[in-house]
Order: C-alpha cells, then structure tokens, then sequence
C-alpha cells in the first residue's frame, strides 16, 4: 500500500471516528491504535499507554490545568464586574468610553483568566446589560463582547500558545511574549471600532430625536467624580498586580513557565480569598470542579492527539504529506493562505488543541522551507483561530453570549460580530507585512 | 455536546433504575472521591511548584523532586478524574450528525459511539495494567535523581482508564434524549 493510499485511509477513519460522536480525545486514540494493529510491528502495540504518558509528562503542557485553575478562580470570581466597572469609571468622557472599557476589560481579565469563554462570561454578565442600558444597539453589544473576548487565546497564559509551543518544539517563552503585540494591535482595532460605532449610534440617535423620535439614552453624558474613580481601583488593584507579578517573576528569570502556572494558580486563589472571602468549600467546589472538567478533557485529548501524530509520523503520512505540499510549490504567500484556510474549515469541526497538535506534523516542515518563523505563525494561527471562536457556524463565544443574554437572539449576536472578524482578518494581513509587531518584543528579550 | 460547546458539569448522564442504577450509585461515590483526590492533587501541584519558586530564588534550596512531584500529582488528577468527568458527558465530541439524522437513527449513532468509546478505553486501561505491572515488577523508576517509582502514575492511569471504561459502558445503556 502506498502512502497515499494509507493517509488517506488514514484522515477517512479520523473524519468517521470523529463525526460519529465518539469524544474527540477517543476518537483519535481508537483511530492511532487501529492502524497500529494493522500498520505497524506488533509489539507497538504494548507501547501506546506508555506513549500516552511520556507526551503527557510533560512539565510544560502540565502546566495546562493550572493556568485553568488560575482563571477558573478568577472567572468565577467578581474580579471581571470590578474590573469592567473601574475601566467605566475611568473611561467616562471618553467619547464611546463604555465600548473602549468593555475591550480594555476583556484583554485585561483574558490576560489574567487565559480563557475566551470565561472572559465573556466575566465582562458580558455585566458589560452587555450595561452598553444596552446607555443606548448602544445589542448587536454591536453583543459583538464587543464576544470579540474582546477570543483575547484569551492571544495573550499569555494561552492554553493554544502552551500546545504550540509543544508542537512546533518553540520556546513558550517567547511564545508568549510574541502574543502581546498582536493582543495589544487587536485591542487597539477593537477600541478604534467601538469608538467608530458608538459615534454612528450616536448620529443616529440625534437624527431621530431631530425628527421627534423618541431620546436614546446614549445621548446622554455620564460623569463619574474623582472620588468615585479612585474607589474602583482597590478592588482591581490586586488583580492588576498579580497580573504584572506573574509576567515579572516569567520574565525576569524568577520562575520557569510551569512554576509561573503553579505561582498563579496559587496567588489567583489566595487573591480571591483575600478580596472577596471566597475561600469556603461552597466557594471553592465550583472552581476545581470547573477546572477538572476542562482540563481533564483538554489533557485526554492532548495525550490522544499526540499518539495519533506519533502514529501519523511513524507511517510517514505527515512527511510525505509535508512533502507534497512543499512540492506543490505554492508562492509563500500562497502556501500561508491555503494553510489559514485549511484551519479555518478545520476550525468548524474541531477544537484549538486538536488543530495544532494533529496537523502541526503536517504544516509546520513547508512553512519553515518556506522562510517563514515559527514563533510568528503561531501567533498568527492564534489570530485565526480567535476568529473561529466568533463565526458561524461553530462560535463558541457567540453561544456564550446568548446564553448570558438569551432576548438578543442569535441573529443580531452572529451580525455584531462580524465586524470583528474582518477586523481580525486586517489584523492578519498587517501582521503579515509588519511581523515585527508579533517579533519586536521577544527579539528584544531574547535576541 | 458539538466540540465546542462550554462544558455542563451539572447534569449526570447514567442510569438511575435497576441493577445497572445501584452499581453507577457505587460508581458516583467512587467518581465523587476521586474528584475531590483530583482537587486537591491539583492544588498540591500548585503548591509544589510556588514552594519551588520561594525555595530556589529566596532560599537558595536547589529543586530536584518538584517538578516529577507536581507532574505525577497532574498526570493523576487527569486520570482519576476521567470518569467523573465522563459521566457528565466532558469529554467532548462532534454532535454535528445529529442535525442531519434521524431521531431514531441517531439513538443508534449515539450508543454506538459509547460502545466505541468503552471498547477503547477498556483496551487503553489493559495496556496500562501491562505497563503498571512491568513497573512494579522490574522496579522501574523516573530517571531524575529522585528516581520515583513509575508505578505510581501508571496505577492512576489504569484505574482511571478502568473507571471511565466502566462509565462509558454504563452510559450505553442509559436512555438518551434526542437533543
């Protein structure tokens, strides 16, 4: 059989296996362990659990469930209304300030929670009912929200940066900090849109009340003192600083990246206990029962996947499928859109971690003949996948949202948000033509 | 659940009546343990790697245990807790066919996506009560300076497997509803 005939078996079995509900992690693993039988020496066989535990034991995915247990702690925490509510006050006079609040709140709480849907569901809860009752359209509510909140897998801790930096055998590190740059980039086209809309709204609702209409409340102003904006700040101080504290102790040579996650988790539940005396079993339950969830299902999923690309590597369907890409030989540029493609559509069917990990064997060989860095694809590869967290027809953060605010109704959630992803999809391309955004800081670092 | 959807931790899914009913209460209890076990190995790891950062950088104690300490505390967690999750339906997979089936043709889909399930974890934990007994037997230990025993993260992984085989199988029969 040639390989060809055995990839393409190969990925038929994975898309069955895969679509017929079986769960993901299981999926992969019953699909590697059957072409094992077949396809590979029998005594493979006696090695999968082994294979399982020696991808998974390592100190730099294990850092996964602790960096869950830091934002679960935050996430179920108040951390995200204060937050937003500090950003509001501040933010007051700026001109479309509550939509700037909402985007700087989202980066600030998906840097310190390193979870989309718990960034949603954090600054959505109260940031949505609050832009509807100052005027702003659900939509575009709805859509600011949602967007601000694909923040999470772009800026560290992201769990998709964690497993890229594994894949593609890179330093986490720089990783890391090569996420800043396109967070702080996305945060600004964000910002730069709500303050664009609000004035659009804003327009509107003057013609309306020209023309005797009713008074949207968006006309309104809305002053905070001094002293009501210096009593926001107490209450997100602390998390601000465990925020810079747990940057300061990575990159200042203090902690190494699975120390950091162990550092934070801590810190986050001491924070939490401290400033909101959540540190009862009642307080408690919910956060390690959310974090064992999650990563206990990322973690399978993750051993799974890594079996099934040693499988992949060891029939050499990944290298000869690397082979024919290269020998497709596309333009660079070319070769980069098909692969973003190729996620996106990925991306409708299957979670970050298993797109990096199952087609990383596959994609990341062209891409380096191709002169392009790892560290910057996968930022890039983050961007898009954050636009998969905010379209049809999967969007998981669009059906957060509907959930913590049901009267808007898909519909209106699906249209603000696609603003955000052409936004997303002009960050890509001046990411494209200016990589230093995404390179400068860990160069800097680094060298 | 489609690959996407936020996890529900709240609803259990598995039988309630009969024979099959009174071994998932056995079940829940054990699944119940094993959570909380799960917790707090997760907490402990957390707590491992600060005392490692105070330890190194303000104590000058040099780390050799705490990072094999921390994964073997996480590699547990994920196991033990695997069927506590899995009769929650957390491990998830792509519902999209259910949309495209159906009713009746889906219930067949379903189950057999748990049989499929079950008859691999059930082969996974084997492998690993292979692997666990080849560790005890031949003394097998990590290969750091602390040289723990391995058998104590494949232990977690065979019952862990076992456990959720066993829940998986159970949730074969467990009437589902069409979504």
């Amino acid at each position: 059989m040639t390989t060809l005939q055995l990839g393409l078996m190969y990925g038929g079995a994975t898309l069955a296996a895969l679509f017929s509900g079986i769960p993901i992690a299981f999926a992969l693993g019953g699909v590697a362990t059957i072409f094992m039988m077949f396809f590979m020496p029998a005594a493979s066989l006696d090695t999968i659990a082994q294979n399982v535990y020696e991808e998974l034991a390592s100190i730099t995915l294990l850092t996964i469930p602790l960096f869950i247990l830091k934002g679960a702690a935050i996430g179920k925490s108040r951390a995200g209304k204060d937050l937003y509510d500090a950003l509001h006050t501040w933010l007051g006079r700026v001109p479309g300030g509550l939509g700037v609040a909402v985007v700087l709140a989202c980066g600030l709480f998906a840097a310190m929670a390193g979870s989309s849907p718990a960034t949603c569901s954090a600054i959505g809860s109260s940031g949505i009912p609050e832009m509807r009752r100052r005027g702003y359209s659900p939509g575009f509510a709805a859509g600011l929200v949602a967007a601000g909140g694909t923040l999470g897998i772009l800026l560290p801790p992201s769990i998709v940066l964690i497993l890229y930096a594994v894949a593609a055998e890179q330093s986490l590190g720089r990783l890391f900090l090569a996420g800043l740059g396109p967070g702080v980039l996305l945060v600004v086209l964000f910002a730069s849109f709500a303050v664009f809309q609000w004035k659009r709204e804003f327009i509107k609702a003057e013609k309306v009340v020209a023309n005797g209409g009713p008074r949207s409340p968006i006309l309104s102003d809305e002053h905070f003192t001094m002293a009501e904006r210096l009593a926001a700040l107490p209450r997100v101080m602390p998390f601000l600083l465990l925020l810079t504290g747990v940057m300061v102790a990575l990159y200042g040579g203090i902690a190494t990246p699975s120390e950091t996650a162990g550092l934070g988790a801590v810190m986050a539940l001491a924070l939490i206990a401290i400033v909101y005396r959540a540190y009862k079993l009642r307080d408690l339950k919910p956060i390690f029962e959310g974090t064992l969830g999650e990563s206990g299902m990322l973690l399978m999923i993750i051993g799974m996947s890594l079996l099934y690309s040693y499988v992949m590597s060891y029939l050499h369907i990944s290298q000869s499928a690397a082979e024919a890409i290269v020998g497709l030989h596309l333009s660079k540029w070319m070769l980069l859109v098909a692969i973003l493609l190729l996620v996106v559509m990925l991306g409708f069917f299957l979670p970050p971690v298993s797109i990096i990990l199952m087609t990383a064997p596959i994609i990341l060989p062209p891409l380096r003949a191709a002169g392009f860095d790892l560290i910057w694809f996968g930022v890039v590869m983050a961007v898009v996948m954050e636009m998969g967290l905010i379209h049809p027809p999967v969007g998981l953060n669009i059906f957060v949202i509907n959930r913590i605010a049901p009267d808007i109704g898909l519909g209106p959630v699906i249209r603000g948000t696609i603003p955000f992803v052409i936004l997303m999809a002009i960050g890509v391309v001046i990411l494209s033509f200016v990589p230093g955004i995404a390179m400068w800081l860990p160069n800097a670092v680094y060298g | 659940m489609s690959a996407h959807a936020e996890l529900d931790l709240t609803h259990i899914d598995a039988p309630r009546t009969g024979v099959l009913g009174a071994i998932q209460s056995v079940l829940d209890v054990v699944n119940g343990v094993l959570a909380a076990a799960s917790a707090l190995a997760i907490a402990a790891a957390g707590l491992v790697l600060t005392w490692e950062v105070v330890g190194r950088y303000f104590l000058g104690i040099a780390s050799d245990w705490q990072d094999e300490l921390s994964t073997f505390l996480l590699i547990g967690a994920t196991f033990a807790s695997a069927a506590w999750t899995q009769a929650r339906r957390g491990h998830v997979g792509i519902d999209a066919l259910s949309m495209i089936l159906p009713p009746s043709a889906d219930r067949v889909r379903r189950r057999l996506a748990d049989v499929g399930s079950s008859v691999f974890c059930t082969f996974f934990a084997v492998k690993c009560w292979q692997l666990l007994v080849e560790a005890w037997v031949d003394d097998q230990t990590t290969p750091s300076a602390w040289g723990a025993p391995l058998w104590i993260p494949y232990a977690c992984m065979t019952f862990g497997m076992a456990l959720l085989a066993l829940q998986q199988a159970l949730q074969v029969f467990t009437p589902r509803p069409v979504e």
